[in-house]
């Protein structure tokens, strides 16, 4: 088991893959294309106190190798999703971490306030917004640590991860995600419109990885990396580069099949020898596999116990 | 919905713009309807990054058609990536004898397999043709389906065609499709009394990220409410559409 989080309340996952928010909807919506079991948990679309509906107009723009989205995310609430969801939540093959947004600390700790106890709900990650400043970090999360027991994971904006590191460590968080998809601009072919939007693709890595390294050597927090992962080769880079767990967003849309493909990777669980192995054929401690668990229990960071270690 | 590899088992040049690719699914496929789509991939290159939504002409049981431009390069023996069926299928009313389509600035590919449906049925099938969509080349249609051709939103009888039709399904891309629907909806509602549930359909064809009802990127307005073209459309009855004007 891996420890994410750190606070009172630690979060432990099996596997270092975790689906994204924004990618894997609200529970298990991905379950006919992949075995979320696989996952060490799926964090949920964007969550709000208040219901929210989509953004009117264009919502996606192609991009060279990427796309822009901005779906204004629309969700039901926070009380009616909760509803909707409790018994996915609480048969989920994976843990459910619920990403909570807000336009203000006081609705962001409401939100927060609504999940604490749920069954079902193994942790909050909370979305900060991309012009936030340190004091604001500080306050938001610890409005919402005096109102949930629960680990609260936070996603930093990507272009001053750096910068608001200390604040979150400093407000009470458990955990930083490095990073949230960043925003840009870019013309829509159909209206001719120029939309805004989190942007997403494999030219993100190099961004977030570096965002990862400075940010792990700055905080004793767990780090989870996040952006442009589209392999397992990617997926160990960010663990490298001082993450403990990464973060899969939209190589779900491309090749599902790959969000498997990098848990089982990253797991331990994919079978490293020639193609035509059986599952049976693999043994803890088998080829690459062997080399990634010992470079996890050469991070800190990293909580492994002795009957995973390698043989 | 599933994610499947199938091959493209021949390519036709079935027109100086268009070819229709024949493709064999896999074992475990259960069968498209008409109106759903799948979400393909053809390379392992992420350029371009999104799946392209395929809406077969036609299936039968492993096999579907589908039509693309020529300007693409597809060989027999090519491997594609297909996620779907997306969507749900379009009913064709009870006891329904004619269909109209209608094509605006847009191809009618994406109403031929509920052509084919329909004509299996014995219900008389016309097509318009408005717009960009009059350089389809008609001559790869069925001969059994009525061609008729109009410019802007409008086509000669129109009254008496959507009189003598007991099902409408019309197709309009993005920015059209809002416009062209809303202007639709309000040409039938002066011709017919009353606009049942089902009679008048529109698909919509936002762009769909995911195809799974995931990422909340395909929402179409409705009254008191919005649904997913991913997994509620792409057809959606045009009474029901929230639309400016309506």
């Amino acid at each position: 088991m891996i420890e994410i989080a750190s606070g009172k309340q630690s979060l432990h996952i099996a596997n270092p893959v975790i689906g994204a928010a924004g990618i894997f909807g609200f529970a298990g919506e991905y379950g006919s294309l992949i075995d979320l079991a696989k996952l060490g948990a799926i964090v949920t679309n964007p969550v709000t106190y208040q219901p929210r509906r989509s953004a009117a107009g264009t919502r996606v723009v192609p991009l060279d190798s990427g796309v822009l989205i901005h779906t204004g995310l629309p969700n039901p609430g926070v009380h009616k999703l909760y509803r909707e969801q409790a018994m996915r939540w609480k048969n989920s093959p994976t843990l459910i971490i619920v990403h909570i947004i807000g336009a203000t600390p006081e609705e962001i700790a409401n939100c927060a306030e609504v999940l604490e106890g749920r069954e079902g709900v193994a942790a909050i990650e909370l979305g900060l917004n991309d012009e936030i400043v340190p004091r604001e970090v500080r306050a938001t999360i610890s409005g919402v640590k005096a109102k949930t027991q629960l680990p609260v994971l936070v996603r930093l904006p990507l272009y001053f991860a750096a910068h608001l590191a200390t604040a979150a460590e400093d407000g009470g968080a458990d955990a930083l995600v490095i990073a949230s998809p960043p925003r840009g601009t870019a013309r829509d072919p159909i209206s001719g419109q120029l939309i805004g939007g989190r942007i997403y693709g494999p030219w993100l890595k190099p961004l977030a990885l570096r965002a990862v390294g400075q940010v792990a050597r700055r905080t004793q927090l767990p780090v989870i990396g996040a952006g442009g992962i589209h392999n397992p080769a990617d997926a160990r880079d960010f663990i490298e580069a001082g993450a403990v767990a990464v973060q899969i967003d939209s190589i779900a849309w491309v090749r599902p099949e790959m969000v498997e493909i990098i848990a089982r990777n990253l797991g331990g669980s994919e079978v490293t020898r020639v193609a035509g192995a059986l599952p049976d054929e693999w043994r803890p401690g088998q080829g690459e596999t062997a080399a990634l668990r010992a470079q996890l229990l050469a991070s800190p960071r990293t909580l492994l116990p002795p009957d995973n270690l390698p043989k | 919905v599933y994610e499947r590899t199938a091959i493209i088992e021949r390519v036709r040049r079935v027109s100086p713009t268009l070819q229709r690719l024949d493709i064999a699914l896999d074992t475990l496929h259960k069968g498209i309807r008409p109106g759903q789509l799948f979400l393909a991939r053809t390379t392992e290159s992420l350029d371009p990054y999104l799946r392209e939504p395929w809406t077969p002409i036609q299936a039968d049981g492993r096999n579907i058609t589908v039509e693309r431009s020529n300007l693409n390069t597809y060989m027999p023996g090519q491997l594609v990536s297909l996620v779907g069926p997306v969507g749900k299928p379009i009913a064709l009313r009870e006891a329904s004898r004619t269909l109209l389509l209608i094509a605006h600035e847009s191809t009618p590919a994406s109403l031929l397999y509920l052509a084919m449906t329909a004509l299996s049925k014995n219900i008389a099938v016309a097509m318009v043709l408005l717009g960009a969509a009059q350089s389809y080349p008609i001559d790869v249609l069925p001969q059994e389906i009525e061609i008729i051709r109009g410019e802007g939103t409008t086509w000669g009888h129109q009254d008496k065609t959507l009189e003598w039709a007991d099902q409408i399904v019309a197709v309009a891309p993005p920015p059209f499709d809002h416009d062209f629907y809303l202007a639709l909806l309000m040409t039938i509602r002066k011709v017919r009394i009353e606009v049942v549930t089902g009679y008048a359909i529109g698909l919509f064809q936002p762009p769909m990220p995911c195809g799974l009802g995931a990422c909340g990127a395909c929402y179409i307005k409705q009254k008191g409410g919005e649904l997913l073209a991913c997994l509620e459309g792409p057809a959606f009855d045009l009474s029901a559409i929230e639309m400016a004007g309506k």
